[in-house]
């Protein structure tokens, strides 16, 4: 038999944002080895503005001046636990720093070693890594006074004007326990659902309350529904082939309202049955695949779906349709 | 243009859950019920719902429409959502009643931060190009913070620790908080830095959790109830994102909030608000807020315990105004500010004053 899991994912996306005027040439900066400032009147800042932060007037890439590769620590921070996200998978610290010529601070990450080597005030450097693409990470700062030459690059670059981030989170905790008990039924060869105690409706599967009526269900709602149900609505699906596109063939997804249900189960995988005999008001049966095949992994506490991987395939009861009038109400 | 009258007219609140092993629709369905119940209200006697949240912590896009489910989606009404604190959800329904053409709004706050590392999330908060790629979250700005002003002598570890003993012992009355307790300074001066001057106490502990309040203009609030908490005032200023264009040690944003819901240095001559719920996820804000607010030992701070013990993300703003409308309408205060922050290092400041009908009559 199979087993019920905990969730765990990571969802992520690729941000790609375009660099403007300003940001533009100070990410190419640090790209080539050299840190740009905005200069408005007597006011050097790091990282550049486009506008004038107390005026809103607009700046201009000839009003980028350089800084650094020095500077005073202002305030700083000791990084105990780094997050996945930060640039050091050991402690660390992130301070203010006012770098040379400049009359503002940045944030960056310092690599000090020890929480003892911080103190305010302290001088640091820039370090350029040696393979930089127009990042602010293409930079971190070390206690010290002497500069260290950053390695050149390609004179021919182009100048940045796309930074790429990907961003993502780990989502980890347990199925709800409505969610456990609904995959543990479907491993034991059982359809739950959630009577509730409202109105007596049946939700399959169910989401541990009562949307309409506003009231919440647990285990002592969960009733058995069967594994035949009427057919309420389909689409043919023709596969575009798209990259990593695996379908050949047109399929059916379809909505099915099982036997004792007041709730239809969405995206229902049917091959094997022609896409031209197929309607609504169709009596289908569900094939279990054998108990030792049964996967329930896909079950999560974020989609409600009747997981593919605990059928082998639906297959025509034989029994007379439906009236599709009476299922109209049951789209989805 | 003349201000309507508009009160809160029921709150609700979940507890702060170190984890709620169910959906964020559980936690606000209990909060709509309740607040249903205590005005005899039915759901088509709400005119408007909004609510705030936060996608990026569900890890589900649109997980914001689901949590419609909580709050009854039938029959429609009008509806909106800001992905910010439930703070700025009421600033909206404020905002939406005073258009005058319906009278009733309910709001909601609601998060669950257990999931994920919600430091993971929230540097995504920052400037995209010089700030969020080194995954700079809030409690490292935070801890930035705390240095500059202990560097500026405005405080001490030790009176950082102070508030955390009094916010800790104050939760002990409250059923709702994750943490309470009688500590010492010394005890808490013993703990190792997390993210140093801070130490783990220092940082609320995140939460899931709920929190939802009904609001009603001016006939209509006191049809609903005998003790319409009124809202005197609602404000919200921001300051840069970038922490260098900033004065950490201070924050002036709340400085102007203040002064446009008159409470504070230079405002008319009143009486200090009796009760303020300072949104205070790391304790040296505390410090900065008072400084801010102007607020003397006449103002009893957070009696909640405050977010530092308990803090569900996206409602723990409006769980301020909860705190503090409960007390109005029970008597223990007569007038009160909540606050509510957003961003890194109390980036962004909203304020909120409350007043009954009738003055103080207890300790808050």
């Amino acid at each position: 038999m199979g087993k019920t899991n905990d969730v765990d994912f990571t969802l992520e996306y690729p941000y790609t944002r375009t660099t403007g005027p300003v940001i533009g040439p100070w990410l190419t900066g640090l790209r080539d080895g050299r840190i740009l400032a905005t200069r408005i009147g007597d006011r050097v800042i790091c990282p550049p503005v486009e506008y004038d932060p107390t005026t809103g007037a607009s700046t201009s890439p000839d009003d980028l001046v350089e800084v650094g590769p020095g500077g005073v620590v202002t305030a700083w921070t000791w990084v105990t636990e780094p997050t996945s996200k930060h640039p050091f998978a050991t402690p660390f610290a992130f301070a203010q720093i006012r770098l040379d010529g400049a009359t503002t601070t940045m944030v960056h990450a310092v690599d000090a070693g020890c929480i003892d080597a911080m103190e305010t005030g302290m001088r640091v450097m820039a370090r350029f890594r040696d393979e930089r693409r127009g990042t602010v990470t293409d930079i971190w700062f070390a206690p010290g006074h002497e500069p260290v030459t950053p390695s050149t690059v390609d004179p021919g670059a182009e100048p940045v004007e796309i930074t790429e981030h990907l961003i993502g989170v780990r989502i980890r905790e347990p199925l709800f326990p409505f969610r456990a008990r609904f995959a543990q039924g479907l491993l034991e060869g059982r359809i739950l659902g959630q009577r509730s105690p409202a109105d007596g409706k049946v939700h399959v599967p169910g989401r541990g309350y009562d949307a309409l009526n506003r009231v919440p269900m647990g285990p002592e709602d969960d009733v058995e529904v069967a594994d035949t149900g009427t057919v309420t609505s389909f689409t043919e699906i023709t596969p575009i082939q798209y990259h990593g596109q695996t379908e050949t063939e047109p399929y059916i997804r379809c909505s099915i309202l099982l036997d004792g249900a007041d709730t239809t189960v969405g995206g229902i995988d049917v091959r094997h049955i022609p896409v031209g005999s197929f309607r609504v008001g169709m009596r289908l049966a569900m094939v279990w695949r054998p108990e030792s095949e049964r996967d329930v992994s896909s079950i999560d506490n974020r989609w409600s779906a009747l997981p593919a991987g605990a059928y082998e395939r639906w297959e025509p009861t034989g029994e007379p349709d439906v009236d599709p009038e009476l299922v109209e109400d049951y789209p989805f | 243009m003349a201000v309507s009258d508009i009160a809160i007219v029921a709150t609700a609140q979940t507890p702060a859950y170190a984890h709620y092993n169910g959906p964020e629709v559980q936690l606000i369905m209990s909060c709509v019920n309740r607040l249903l119940d205590s005005t005899g209200l039915h759901r088509d006697g709400i005119d408007f719902t909004i609510a705030g949240s936060c996608d990026y912590l569900s890890g589900m896009p649109f997980a914001f429409v689901s949590n419609l489910d909580g709050m009854g989606a039938w029959p429609p009404v009008y509806e909106s959502h800001v992905e910010m604190d439930g703070a700025w959800a009421l600033f909206e329904a404020w905002s939406r009643l005073q258009v005058g053409d319906i009278d009733v709004a309910m709001v909601v706050g609601s998060g669950r931060s257990s999931p994920c590392n919600a430091r993971e999330v929230f540097h995504l908060q920052a400037d995209p190009y010089a700030m969020a790629p080194l995954g700079l979250d809030p409690d490292s700005l935070a801890g930035i913070q705390a240095r500059a002003l202990i560097d500026a002598a405005l405080t001490t570890e030790e009176e950082i620790a102070a508030v955390v003993v009094r916010s800790r012992a104050a939760a002990i009355h409250n059923p709702m908080a994750q943490v309470s307790g009688t500590v010492s300074v010394r005890d808490l001066m013993a703990e190792p830095y997390d993210m140093a001057p801070l130490r783990a106490h220092d940082i609320a502990p995140p939460a899931d959790g709920a929190a939802a309040v009904i609001i009603a203009t001016g006939d209509r609030a006191r049809a609903l109830t005998a003790r319409p908490v009124w809202i005197r005032g609602i404000d919200h200023r921001i300051e840069s994102h970038h922490p260098g264009l900033r004065d950490l040690t201070d924050s002036v944003s709340t400085r102007l909030a203040a002064a446009g819901i008159g409470i504070g240095a230079g405002s008319a001559p009143a009486p200090p608000p009796d009760v303020a719920e300072l949104h205070v996820t790391h304790a040296h804000e505390e410090i900065i807020l008072r400084s801010a607010l102007d607020l003397g030992d006449a103002t009893v701070i957070n009696p909640s315990g405050g977010p530092l013990c308990g803090n569900p993300v996206m409602a723990t703003g409006l769980i301020r105004v909860v705190e503090v409308a409960d007390r109005i309408a029970d008597g223990r205060a007569g007038r009160g500010v909540a606050h509510a922050s957003s961003g890194a290092a109390l980036q962004q400041n909203l304020l909120c004053c409350l007043e009954g009908d009738r003055p103080c009559e207890g300790v808050p």
